[in-house]
């Protein structure tokens, strides 16, 4: 369980007046070593939020987002808006996590293994993923890599979102298609 | 239960709210589920005979909301939001991760859902709390839900029918009727065959 509680801020992490950050596991996979790797914005809310960075990954987060136990998983980049909400449980990757490829992905287990000592893991695709203002995502909805939602979208629960979203879609399914137009 | 409302076996320092009527025989793995639970109402959520809930279970349960589990109810670590009202009939089995959601706790109008967000930093504990509508929730008696899914508001669950792991229902379903996937679909029909249901 990641408990309430506030969690202590990795040295490059940042956070604006007002935001807090709760939980005992929000950085227990923060592995970034980029310089600002995580920015949150002033009256942000991160209630239960996993920050699972790899060393390269950096995330921006704006002003006034609520978000609870979402799972952030980043190798490359997110970059949140102001006054966004992502729900209970919702996924954003913004990597593939393993090669495709079957013999690269070979490679990446015998890298990822106890045994690995010191292998370099082979390329693995990531594209950045952006969340514009005033969207909003449901619990249990998983956002894939590459993805940019436009402002004032919305993502109904459980959606699994694998193409771009138009600005004030409402969007719901697996995969997510458009079910209609947000006011 | 212990008098003071305490649970022996809990590994969360919390109490099980007075106005949470709970059955002698039912079982409550810890009160960190009633960590979001702020009912007003005299009875805001009534757990029946041999009625469980285990780690993970949420009650996050607004001031206006109720939640009633039924006799040998059993969820193992739903999120349970609900700010009108969400029955879970007897014998339901619910799965872990599954969200019963009656409404969206935020208005749907970019400019309102601001004001509520600009609000939101200053509760404590920090929630949306929106007055915006809820439309009640019936998972009927010996539904089973499978791990992932999501009811979304004003849905009514048949008596006896099987949600589909990782379905997202979105309209009611008949009794006796298997959904799956995302939107939830009917893929087959049960036949309600004959049990004794004593213990």
């Amino acid at each position: 369980m990641n408990t309430p509680g506030p969690a202590s801020l990795p040295a490059n992490a940042r956070i604006g007046p007002n935001t807090i950050i709760t939980g005992d596991l929000a950085f227990k996979r923060f592995h970034s070593r980029e310089p600002d790797a995580l920015v949150v914005g002033a009256n942000s809310t991160m209630d239960g939020v996993h920050f699972a960075l790899g060393e390269k990954g950096r995330v921006q987060i704006g002003d006034y987002c609520y978000f609870t136990n979402a799972v952030l998983l980043c190798e490359s980049e997110l970059r949140i808006g102001n006054y966004v909400v992502v729900g209970w449980n919702a996924t954003i990757a913004d990597t593939d996590f393993h090669p495709l490829a079957p013999a690269e992905r070979i490679a990446d287990a015998i890298a990822c293994s106890p045994a690995g000592k010191g292998r370099s893991r082979p390329e693995i695709a990531k594209r950045p993923v952006w969340i514009d203002d005033d969207v909003w995502i449901g619990p249990n909805a998983t956002i894939l890599k590459g993805v940019r939602i436009g402002a004032g979208a919305f993502v109904e629960a459980g959606s699994l979102v694998t193409r771009d979203v138009p600005p004030r879609a409402r969007i719901l399914g697996n995969p997510a298609q458009v079910i209609g137009e947000m006011p | 239960m212990n008098p003071d409302r305490t649970l022996p076996w809990d590994w969360y320092p919390g109490r099980i709210p007075e106005n949470v009527a709970v059955d002698e025989t039912a079982y409550i793995e810890t009160t960190f589920s009633f960590y979001f639970f702020r009912s007003r109402l005299p009875k805001g959520v009534e757990i029946g005979r041999g009625a469980s809930t285990y780690l993970g279970t949420m009650f996050d349960v607004g001031p206006r909301g109720r939640v009633t589990l039924g006799a040998y109810a059993l969820v193992h670590g739903a999120r349970i939001v609900c700010d009108s009202e969400i029955v879970i009939g007897d014998y339901a089995l619910i799965s872990w991760n599954v969200v019963l959601m009656d409404g969206y706790r935020v208005p749907f109008n970019p400019l309102d859902r601001r004001k509520e967000l600009e609000l939101l930093p200053t509760r404590q504990p920090r929630l949306a709390a929106a007055d915006v509508p809820a439309r009640p929730i019936r998972i009927e008696r010996n539904v089973w839900i499978g791990f992932d899914a999501c009811v979304l508001p004003g849905v009514t669950i048949g008596e006896g029918s099987i949600v589909g792991a990782r379905s997202v229902v979105i309209e009611d379903v008949p009794p006796y009727t298997v959904v799956g996937g995302n939107p939830a679909r009917a893929t087959r029909q049960l036949e309600p065959g004959v049990r004794a249901t004593s213990t």
